[in-house]
């Protein structure tokens, strides 16, 4: 490859083009590279931490001889999940974030478009991860929460010690699945103003006309994002699935 | 403890749908009796302990310990399961914990026992069934026969008034049952309340200060193993054990 690729002052075809704005509005990429990661970690993170509460909340059983108001306290909140899931899996996300940016908007309280970006992210991927959660808690054995509730432990106490991080281990893949889903789906915030990749490229594309090869490198960019992050991932789930020999303890061999 | 009342059950029956599983059950456990329970499948004999650890509810009839009722209220449940413990066919050692974290997780999560403290009860019950050396193991790595001998351990550190096993044994390849009930019966010496559900009729005979045959959701006879194995009352018994012995 010839240094002429890189004379980028006078770009003549599409490549050249790509590398004559990736280098003067590189500023411009950077930070929108930023915010999209920034909302799509703290969406996704908030959404898992969500989906989980729902998950257990789908998961809670009335008994009989609960008192009134735990029923009815729970039954509620049942509702609640349920509809929230509906509403956010039956509509598109671009149209929930316009609905949540200028719906709080309009009851007057200032609202950045991060931080609508994040909601809106946040909440979308909660519906999801509910799903997601349930099912996770529902491939564990039975008796695995027996065993935990006949030793004296609350279902809540089984739950957390010994239900989630087996569910969880389990659900890995698809939470990694969603951050990456997460990760693309921040391109639609453009429409509320949110400066992420897609809106800066829209930006870096319009002084020249020259959209096609602006949309080419943030494609480039969201390519690679999503390529080390699933190498991030398979490392992590890898590492997660290694058996460990176990060392005898020699020091108890003998009974006495 | 001994010779005291510690659990009775009064007129229970359990119905799953319009299908009767438990008919007009009625018995109770003093303290350092060991109790076999055995029948043929899908008499009921699970379904009573599950009722008896409140994994079940039953339709009608009340469960007493020290004469106190059994309520299906949250926290009294809980603390009554502290005392009454249950050891299961399928083990259900905790998968995401090793052998000595299986051992600890209640005494410190429900008895708040101190950590050194829950150690060293996990290391002395885990020593009473020759589990000690594998402390680090995670369950997946043991044979059945171990895995059992750390529930059993397992439950023991909860120093349980009555401890339930459905069918410990069956689930296992015939050569780890031998270790097993090993276990139960060096338990039954020490005292410890028991009530087993089995299908190990040698045991039963051997082990159990008293043994209920059950039959159809029914208590068919309820006797020392002595008479009940030997001149059994009921022609039902009768009829169960000579299916066993012949088969
Ligand atoms: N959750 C349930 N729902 C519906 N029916 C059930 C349920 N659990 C048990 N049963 C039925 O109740 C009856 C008694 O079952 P149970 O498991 O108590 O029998 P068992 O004496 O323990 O048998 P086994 O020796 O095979 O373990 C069986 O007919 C079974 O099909
Ligand atoms: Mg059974």
């Amino acid at each position: 490859m010839s240094m002429a690729v890189f004379m980028t002052q006078d770009p003549t075809n599409s490549f050249q083009w790509m590398v004559f704005l990736a280098q003067k509005y590189s500023r411009l990429f950077l930070q929108g590279m930023w915010i999209t990661l920034y909302v799509a970690v703290i969406g996704t993170l908030g959404g898992f931490l969500l989906g989980f509460l729902i998950g257990i909340v789908e998961d809670m059983k009335i008994s009989a001889d609960d008192s009134p108001v735990k029923k009815v306290l729970i039954r509620v909140l049942k509702i609640i999940c349920k509809v929230y899931v509906e509403l956010f899996r039956g509509t598109p996300m671009i149209v929930q974030a316009m609905i949540i940016f200028y719906g709080i908007s309009q009851t007057g309280v200032q609202i950045s478009p991060d931080i609508a970006g994040i909601l809106v992210t946040l909440l979308n991927t909660g519906a999801y991860m509910t799903e997601t959660v349930r099912a996770g808690i529902n491939s564990i054995d039975a008796g695995q929460k027996e065993g935990a509730l006949s030793l004296g432990m609350s279902p809540l106490n089984a739950m957390f010690m010994v239900i989630l991080p087996q569910a969880f281990k389990n659900i890995i893949p698809e939470m990694a699945n969603t951050f990456l889903t997460n990760l693309k789906m921040t391109s639609v915030l453009n429409v509320i103003g949110v400066s992420e990749l897609f809106m800066m490229a829209k930006t870096a594309g319009g002084t020249y006309y020259k959209y096609f090869e602006s949309y080419l490198v943030i494609a480039l960019i969201y390519l690679v994002l999503c390529f080390i992050f699933n190498r991030i991932f398979k490392l992590i789930e890898k590492k997660m699935s290694v058996r460990k020999n176990y060392a005898l303890a020699i020091e108890y061999m003998t009974n006495d | 403890m001994e010779n005291e009342i510690l659990l009775s059950v009064e007129q229970l029956n359990k119905s799953f749908g319009d299908h009767e599983v438990l008919k007009q059950i009625d018995f109770s456990v003093t303290g350092g009796e060991v109790i076999c329970i055995v029948g043929s499948s899908g008499s009921g004999k699970s379904t009573l302990l599950r009722c008896i650890n409140r994994l079940e509810h039953q339709t009608s009839g009340k469960i007493y310990y020290h004469g106190q009722e059994v309520r299906d209220i949250q926290s009294e449940v809980n603390k009554y399961r502290a005392k009454v413990g249950m050891v299961f066919q399928s083990f259900n050692l905790f998968n995401n914990m090793s052998v000595l974290k299986n051992c600890m997780a209640a005494t410190q999560k429900v008895l708040h026992l101190p950590q050194e403290e829950a150690f060293s009860r996990a290391i002395k019950h885990l020593k009473s069934v020759g589990m000690a050396p594998y402390i680090n193991a995670m369950p997946d790595q043991l044979s059945g026969g171990q895995k059992q001998r750390v529930a059993i351990a397992r439950s023991l550190c909860m120093n349980p008034e009555l401890l339930l096993f459905d069918e410990p044994t069956s689930a296992l390849d015939p050569e780890m049952v031998g270790e097993v009930l090993n276990v139960m019966k060096a338990l039954a010496e020490t005292g410890l309340t028991m009530l087993i559900v089995t299908h190990e009729m040698g045991f039963a005979r051997d082990v159990s200060t008293r043994t209920i045959f059950m039959d159809k959701g029914y208590i068919a006879e309820d006797d020392v193993p002595e008479r009940l194995f030997t001149n059994p009352q009921n022609p039902r018994t009768r009829e169960f054990l000579s299916r066993f012995i012949s088969g």
